[in-house]
């Protein structure tokens, strides 16, 4: 067992039970003092289960939690002023400005010297301090989410899905605010289904499925775990190409912009196919070479996949 | 209980109270709304005046001064009919609910009898009226006692029975003074009740319940500072109604230490049950319902309106168990009867329900989300 002190976050054999579901199932895990960890699953993996059993909103079946080395099923009153919490689909009070919301969080955390404007500033709010939440955009909102989430000067700070619903540059911004926390060493513990985001953004990256951990580690290492290849891709090719490709042994597939794609294990194979087409005489045509993503990590894990148009997490949704 | 918790709640929602037009609107325009239309219509009835349509068939000295006194103290204003009409037709073609009819011969018989003192001698006035009306009752009952008196006075036989009323009450009191209340105690339930339930199950629907799950906020900070909120709602809207009543009907009420403590008991019960309510209702759609189906039989059964003992003896005995009858029944022992004994009991049971469903709304409300 380890020491639950020298973690910021502990989790052991977590189960939580629904009448018949079993919603999370037997979890363990820990995150590291001052390190962004992410949470990355499909809706109804158990993702909000999990985050909310950790700040103690919610009471777990079997299992146990710590967080900051304290058993959440026995200190709640002393967890909650060290935690901050931005809730999934965020909201305040419809008809208080930005300036209004924190000050209301920071008086109800007794938070005195709170730091509004720094707040405002670091969410990038401060043109909105004056507007009333229900005249905020999506974007906006989860920014103050973030900000409000921030009155108590956290310790552990949890964001559960906080880009989703946004458009692509609504889910920059709040990259960008992320992008702060983490250069300044805050713990954060953020639950998402991009794993554009959490390939950005995360220290380590947890993968739950049906409410079973199936992965965990830096993005770059599940990569090199779990997707040990590479995709060669070949644009706008002769027809002649694939069928040299396939007489090599591999299973090269055509994509729907007419690109040839062909997944290899070394640069070797990349090198020999090059050659193979330069020596059946065909002109060599445009080609890349990319590093599989946390998106083909999932899909080779579980078989599902993260999100409907995970592949161009930017524009879903 | 943290004091500076409360004050931040309460802040917020005076704040939104005072950007929501419409519910400031509501707060002080419905109660006084209702106090203006029901005292309009229940006040002053000997002020009430009718056209009375007469056929005068005969045409004489006799009926003449008949209608004289029954015009005399205004309440019917009689209009004459052609007297070669058809009194019923007419009264269908132009949708008369009451018209008279004083027959020909009406004077000679009059005439007959006082110089023959003939007491067999009489004459037959003739109502012709619409049964399916609902004001015909009242305007009869007006028209038989004038017609009883007139024929005293014009058959000239005193009265042998006279009769004179004596109130139970030190001091006699209008309808509107029983109403005026009822309303006050109305308004602060409804207002009390739906506003901790709609509000409520609003910040559950849209998650701000969640996130103060993870402040130090407490189940009591929150249960209180919502009763703050509706109490500061009760006293403008006791304020309203009262200022309304006073300038609009002059009326007597006794304004004692009873209004205040009855007020702040009334928003505890209320509060407390929309807050065992929002557990019920978890949107806002059916939490408008949930509040109508408690409101509805409390209003209507528990006195506010009208006396409880107009009610069939069931209904009396099920009134019996609704907090706002003994809300209606200490405020109008308090402010109209001055019986300080009957306000103490009411205001005792009142207060029982209150902790009663303090208590209980602290436990049932649920900060986590295993409900």
């Amino acid at each position: 067992m380890s020491n639950s002190a020298d973690y910021a976050i502990v989790v052991e054999t977590l189960s939580k039970r629904y009448g018949d579901l079993l919603a999370v199932n037997e979890v363990s895990f820990h995150v590291n003092k001052g390190e962004m960890f992410a949470f990355l699953g499909p809706n109804g993996a158990g993702k909000t289960t999990t985050v909310e059993i950790i700040e103690t909103l919610r009471t777990p079946t079997s299992g146990r939690v710590c967080v900051l080395g304290m058993d959440v099923a026995k200190h709640k009153r002393d967890i909650l002023p060290r935690i901050g919490v931005l809730p999934q689909g965020f909201n305040s009070f419809d008809r208080l400005t930005v300036n209004e919301s924190i000050h209301y969080y920071a008086r109800l955390f007794g938070n005195k010297t709170a730091d509004v404007d720094g707040l405002m500033d670091l969410a990038d709010l401060m043109d909105k301090r004056d507007v009333q939440f229900q005249k905020l955009s999506g974007g906006l909102k989860q920014r103050l989410g973030i900000a409000i989430a921030l009155v108590n000067d956290p310790e552990v700070l949890f964001l559960d899905e906080p880009t989703t619903g946004l458009d692509p540059h609504a889910r920059r911004a709040v990259w960008d605010v992320l992008l702060g926390l983490k250069r300044k060493g805050k713990v954060v513990f953020l639950t998402t289904h991009y794993m554009e985001e959490a390939e950005l953004l995360a220290d380590t990256v947890a993968i739950i499925a049906k409410g079973t951990l199936v992965a965990m580690g830096s993005p770059g290492e599940l990569i090199e775990r779990h997707a040990d290849y590479m995709w060669l891709r070949l644009k706008c090719v002769d027809a002649n190409v694939g069928k040299t490709i396939k007489q090599m042994g591999f299973a090269p597939v055509l994509d729907s912009h007419n690109n040839l794609k062909v997944q290899v294990k070394h640069t070797d194979d990349v090198q020999k196919i090059l050659n193979a087409i330069k020596g059946a005489g065909i002109p060599l045509p445009g080609l890349d070479v990319r590093k599989p993503n946390l998106e083909e990590v999932f899909l080779s894990l579980t078989g599902e996949e993260l999100h409907a148009g995970a592949l161009t997490a930017g524009d879903a949704q | 209980m943290t004091p500076r918790i409360i004050a931040a709640n309460l802040t917020v929602r005076l704040k939104t109270f005072r950007r929501e037009k419409s519910a400031m609107f509501f707060t002080v325009a419905f109660p006084v709304i209702l106090v203006l239309v029901f005292g309009a219509i229940f006040t002053k009835p000997e002020h009430l005046n009718f056209d009375l349509p007469v056929q005068d068939r005969d045409q004489s000295l006799a009926s003449g001064e008949l209608l004289k006194r029954l015009a005399a103290d205004g309440v019917f204003k009689p209009i004459a009919l052609p007297a070669d009409a058809d009194a019923g037709q007419f009264a269908r073609d132009h949708k008369l609910n009451l018209v008279l009819v004083i027959p020909h011969g009406f004077g000679d018989v009059l005439t007959h009898r006082l110089t023959h003192r003939d007491d067999t001698d009489s004459a037959a006035l003739t109502y012709i009226y619409d049964p399916s009306s609902t004001s015909v009752t009242t305007k009869l009952q007006f028209l038989n006692s004038m017609v009883a008196a007139a024929n005293q006075q014009m058959s000239g036989t005193p009265p042998f029975i006279t009769s004179t009323q004596q109130s139970i009450l030190s001091k006699t009191y209008r309808f509107i003074e029983f109403f005026v209340p009822g309303i006050i105690a109305m308004a602060v339930m409804t207002s009390s009740l739906s506003g901790a339930l709609n509000m409520n199950a609003e910040l559950r629907q849209k998650g701000i319940l969640r996130k103060l799950a993870t402040t130090p906020i407490t189940r009591t900070d929150w249960l209180l500072s919502n009763i703050l909120y509706q109490l500061v709602l009760a006293v403008i809207s006791t304020v309203a109604i009262l200022l309304v009543s006073y300038a609009g009907f002059g009326v007597r009420l006794q304004i004692t230490g009873w209004l205040p403590l009855y007020i702040v008991l009334e928003v505890f019960v209320f509060v407390g049950i929309g807050m065992m309510l929002t557990l019920i209702a978890k949107e806002a759609e059916s939490a408008a319902a949930a509040a109508n189906a408690f409101l509805f039989p409390m209003m209507f059964l528990s006195g506010t309106f009208f006396p409880v003992e107009m009610m069939p003896g069931f209904l009396q005995k099920f009134a019996r168990v609704l907090p706002l009858y003994y809300v209606n029944e200490g405020l109008r022992a308090a402010m109209i009867f001055v019986d300080n004994l009957a306000a103490l009991r009411c205001g005792a049971i009142t207060a029982a329900v209150a902790a009663a469903v303090f208590a209980a709304g602290a436990v049932v409300t649920r900060w986590d989300r295993e409900v």
